[in-house]
């Protein structure tokens, strides 16, 4: 699979355009935005700023979760296009689904002024390919999840480990256990949710090159050797019993209790750790995931999402000037990250002062600039109209290959392949 | 020719409701389940849904979890229900309004609500945990999760049965006892030879309205478990919900809504050979 342009170069060829638009008053009406917790707070964030611009245009945005955001969005288009607000938050994987089966049920951007594809420099090429159908432009990309190791610095330092001597994922699971002896086996390095979501071997799959379709999202990959590794890992770490299994609340039960000293995730997690645990400010701090093996990849994306034009708008012309100010100024994408952490993905913003300035929270870390230094490393990986469906499949097969029902991660990952194959209509890769 | 028309026109409202919500919609998912409804517009395909549903594991994950909560969970929760119903019925119970009022309670609770302290209680570090000094990490083990799916569901649902037998046992003729008594049969011997044997269409209608929930249940496993670990706890309705509105594959969704009505069918014809002669 092709590597992505070395973020630096992205930067070299992208003409340094001020990012501003025009300010209209004579754009008027209300329109409603539909997202989820701190996505949702974030573009809430931006009503100020984007009033000053265009003062007669009322926002409302309502954080439906994001569960409910999707199922409610595709109950939406499968009942014509009924009950739907005029800005859609989607996440990158679950977005082809939406373009696939229900094609008139969002607004192409290029329809709209100024057409989407003038913009189109002004963002790394990756985050457009799940948001473009041959010419159609369905949604305007928004953050990215480049995947990053969050960790208590004092945990660490109490059990004699230093981070920046993790390089793969043996070095971690070697720093596990002296974390676990060092604490009386209290606290842990990590909450896998095995059996009921599949993350870390995504992060890992993608780190590694591989996903469970091709870019082209022509045929099934899930069985190639960089999903191999990242399966075995994940097992790994479970039988070192360096991690706990748990989900979403779970994990942030533990953090907040202290008995998990790093979180794996998408760099947008920045804002769940600082928003629920403001008490262990300065305790916290980063350094990029651990490679497979030395020398290798150490970035990986996890999430990250963009803002699509319901067809059913009818005020689509507001719902575009707000879609552009939060998404397309650096004044908008910056606001989300100073608030919210969210990494934009808009280049001219990750160039912002901002960007380089050390972070109290984070024991006066420049955190942005570590994150956003993996952003160029970070492998193409593509979810496809199938991704839910891979997901549910590889979710049990994880789950199934941990507990010791297959032979090795090889033979778990064929069988994947094969439902995943007989799911979706793909054949599987050679 | 106008008098055989009345009733008719009486009718006319309430059977144009059920053909428009009712008979359409079950039609339509019929013809929905010979379509490859996963391109846009749907096409005829009359094998790719149920030529795939025989070969997907994922199906038959559902309907075995499904079949081991009927297997497992109804008979326990008929027979507690049972013995509750003839504790609730005793002469020897004091405050009897109470302790009945106590035990159909779980049903009126929000199946939302109460799922939401089921999977609270469960979790690593929870109530149970706490109070027996188990350390069973139960929402993610496949053999925990289903447990505490049983035991849930038996918490809610063993009272609402325990008072349908109760009306039942209340409408045994008390004189079957007393003659009982004066031939000298044991307690025992009259729960067995008199109470068991005419409670047999209050208990036969208890199973079939579990059996039907059962092949239904989706809020639970939804909410507690979210079908797993893997697929340890999905049931035929959660499976379903997943194809029908998170892989917008109605066409499939369908299939498998046909699928499992073909098995209520199977069952209930089960029931009248097995109990349905007499009554």
């Amino acid at each position: 699979m092709k590597r992505l342009l070395v973020l630096g170069a992205a930067l070299a060829l992208t003409v340094a355009s001020a990012q501003s638009i025009q300010g209209n008053p004579n754009l008027r009406g209300e329109i409603t935005v539909w997202s989820w917790d701190i996505a949702a707070k974030a573009l809430e964030a931006n009503i100020p700023g984007f009033n000053k611009l265009f003062p007669n245009v009322k926002v409302k945005v309502l954080d439906i979760g994001n569960q409910a955001t999707y199922d409610r969005g595709l109950a939406g288009c499968a009942a014509g296009g009924g009950d739907l607000p005029d800005v859609y938050s989607v996440e990158n994987n679950e977005a082809e689904v939406f373009w696939a089966r229900f094609p008139n049920c969002f607004t192409d951007l290029n329809t709209l002024q100024p057409a989407a594809s003038t913009l189109r420099n002004q963002f790394p090429a990756f985050k457009w390919t799940e948001l473009t159908v041959g010419n159609k432009v369905f949604a305007m990309p928004w953050d990215s999840g480049p995947v990053v190791m969050f960790y208590r610095r004092d945990i660490y330092s109490q059990a004699g480990v230093n981070p920046a001597t993790i390089r793969t994922w043996d070095d971690f699971i070697a720093a596990g256990k002296k974390i676990a002896a060092a604490t009386n086996n209290r606290v842990k390095v990590g909450v896998i949710a095995n059996g009921q979501d599949d993350e870390w071997f995504r992060m890992l799959a993608n780190q590694n090159s591989c996903f469970y379709f091709n870019n082209e999202a022509n045929a099934v990959t899930v069985n190639q050797p960089g999903c191999v590794t990242a399966l075995e890992t994940v097992k790994k770490l479970i039988d070192a019993g360096i991690v706990m299994q748990g989900g979403w609340n779970e994990q942030i039960q533990a953090f907040k209790a202290g008995t998990v000293a790093t979180s794996m995730f998408g760099a947008w997690y920045e804002g769940t750790i600082r928003s629920n645990a403001p008490e262990q400010s300065g305790k916290w701090g980063v350094y990029p995931m651990p490679a497979s093996r030395p020398g290798g990849v150490r970035a990986a994306n996890l999430g990250g999402s963009a803002l699509a034009i319901p067809a059913s708008s009818r005020n689509k012309e507001a719902a575009w000037a707000f879609v552009r100010y939060a998404l397309g100024t650096t004044e908008g994408q910056v606001t989300m990250l100073k608030e919210y952490g969210l990494v934009p993905s808009l280049l001219a913003a990750t160039r912002d002062p901002y960007v380089a300035q050390p972070q109290p929270y984070w024991g006066n870390q420049r955190i942005w600039q570590v994150i956003l230094g993996t952003l160029g490393n970070v492998p193409a990986a593509r979810g496809t109209q199938f991704f839910q469906e891979a997901r549910a499949i590889m979710v049990k097969t994880q789950a199934d290959y941990v507990a010791g029902r297959f032979p090795n991660a090889k033979a778990a990952l064929d069988a994947a392949a094969q439902q995943i194959s007989q799911a979706t209509g793909l054949p599987i890769a050679r | 020719m106008k008098r055989s028309a009345t009733p008719y026109l009486f009718l006319l409202p309430y059977l144009a409701i059920f053909a428009l919500f009712w008979a359409w919609p079950i039609l339509e998912s019929l013809l929905l389940s010979f379509q490859n409804t996963r391109v846009s517009p749907p096409v005829w395909n009359l094998s790719i849904n149920w030529g795939r549903i025989l070969g997907d594991a994922a199906f038959w994950d559902a309907l075995r979890n499904t079949v081991l909560i009927l297997v497992i969970q109804v008979p326990l929760m008929l027979a507690l229900a049972t013995a509750l119903a003839v504790a609730l019925n005793s002469q020897l119970l004091r405050v009897k309004g109470f302790f009945r009022f106590a035990f159909f309670a779980p049903v009126v609770v929000g199946a939302v609500a109460y799922s939401a302290v089921f999977r609270l209680l469960f979790n690593q570090n929870g109530a149970v945990n706490a109070f027996t000094g188990l350390e069973l990490n139960w929402i993610f083990d496949p053999v925990g999760a289903m447990a505490v799916i049983i035991i849930t569901l038996t918490w809610r649902w063993t009272g609402y049965n325990a008072i349908i037998i109760l009306a039942g046992l209340q409408s045994i003729p008390k004189d079957l006892y007393e003659a009982a008594e004066i031939d000298g049969a044991s307690p025992w011997q009259q729960f067995w030879r008199i109470t068991v044997p005419s409670l047999r269409p209050v208990l036969l209608f208890c199973l079939v309205l579990s059996i039907i929930g059962t092949l239904q249940l989706f809020t639970e496993p939804w909410l507690i478990t979210n079908g797993g670990p893997g697929t340890a706890t999905t049931t035929l309705g959660v499976y379903l919900y997943r194809q029908g509105f998170q892989n917008i594959n109605f066409g499939y969704a369908s299939t498998i809504a046909y699928a499992i009505t073909l098995l209520a069918l199977v069952f209930s014809i089960i029931q009248l050979r097995l109990f349905g002669r007499e009554s």
